[in-house]
């Protein structure tokens, strides 16, 4: 038993270290601030194009949109893989044909909000999209 | 393949059902890789992969149809394939933790893989590198669940198949 107990310490001990690497290599990381950015929402079938400009000490978008939840007119629903925006503008998503295209500074996110670090300049644009 | 058989993988397949289900509110802990490794060493790998595909039919049936389906039918029969092939040479329960360990840990990579058949390289590398710390939790709990468990679940499924086949002449 002794054995197996000190393999399992072996294993444990080798995921704190990755874990470690994966926080100080590949984890997103924020900075702390005050950051000027940009929030655009396009939603085409309802004629809706609105920019919104926000300074911020938020690390992390998710975190702002939820503080600007009233004004952005935002849904959220939290996932195990991360928190889903299902409306914005007060529209609701269809689940089942629609979803919010994000886009970070004109290029296709290929992260959610969780996982995207608010950077000071960035533009932030969330098209309605079908699939 | 007699009707023993049959039946069989449906009471195992319900059991690592119920055994997902049980410990579904600890996010990737599972004793599902636990299960078709003792069901491997023990049921051998065709009555194996039985038990997974009607394991994943059932998981379509409770939680619906979508991309991952295809991961799942493809990794659970998978790693009954590499257990089948490990047996011949792997006989301590170190090694099934080890072997546990490493699937859990690429499991999340095996699905990215998947996923960016549909959605893009780009979108694969995300969902990898984003449940990066879910896969390392994953292959841990595997390592712990099955270097503890094996052995006394692979003693109880050696008993009770030979009632449940002897029972049968």
């Amino acid at each position: 038993m002794n054995k197996k107990i000190i393999a399992i310490i072996v294993v444990i001990l080798a995921a704190v270290l990755l874990y470690a690497g994966y926080q100080a290599f590949l984890a997103p990381k924020g900075t702390e601030g005050s950051k000027e950015v940009t929030i655009q929402i396009v939603i085409e079938k309802e004629n809706i194009n609105e920019t919104f400009t926000y300074k911020t000490d938020h690390e992390f978008l998710t975190d702002l949109m939820k503080e600007k939840q009233e004004e952005l007119g935002a849904s959220f629903e939290s996932f195990d893989f991360g928190t889903m925006i299902t409306g914005l503008m007060k529209y609701k998503v269809d689940p089942n044909s629609e979803f919010f295209l994000f886009q970070v500074n004109g290029e296709d996110s290929m992260v959610g909000t969780d996982d995207t670090p608010i950077q000071d300049g960035d533009v932030y644009k969330f098209i309605l999209s079908t699939f | 393949m007699k009707i023993r058989d049959i039946v069989l993988a449906g009471i195992l397949s319900a059991a690592t059902t119920a055994g997902k289900l049980a410990l579904s509110f600890v996010p990737n802990v599972e004793i599902v890789t636990l299960f078709f490794i003792v069901f491997t060493t023990t049921l051998g790998i065709k009555r194996s992969l039985m038990v997974a595909m009607v394991f994943v039919t059932t998981e379509i049936l409770i939680y619906g149809f979508s991309t991952w389906v295809i991961g799942y039918y493809l990794i659970w029969p998978m790693l009954v394939l590499i257990v089948s092939a490990l047996s011949k040479r792997v006989s301590s329960e170190y090694g099934y933790a080890a072997t546990g360990a490493l699937f859990g840990f690429f499991y999340g990579m095996f699905f990215a893989i998947t996923e960016s058949f549909f959605y893009g390289p780009a979108y694969g590398l995300a969902y990898w590198i984003n449940g990066l710390t879910f896969d390392l939790v994953h292959g841990v709990s595997n390592f712990i669940i099955i270097l503890l468990l094996y052995k006394p679940l692979r003693k109880m499924m050696d008993t009770s198949l030979k009632h449940y086949y002897n029972s049968a002449s």
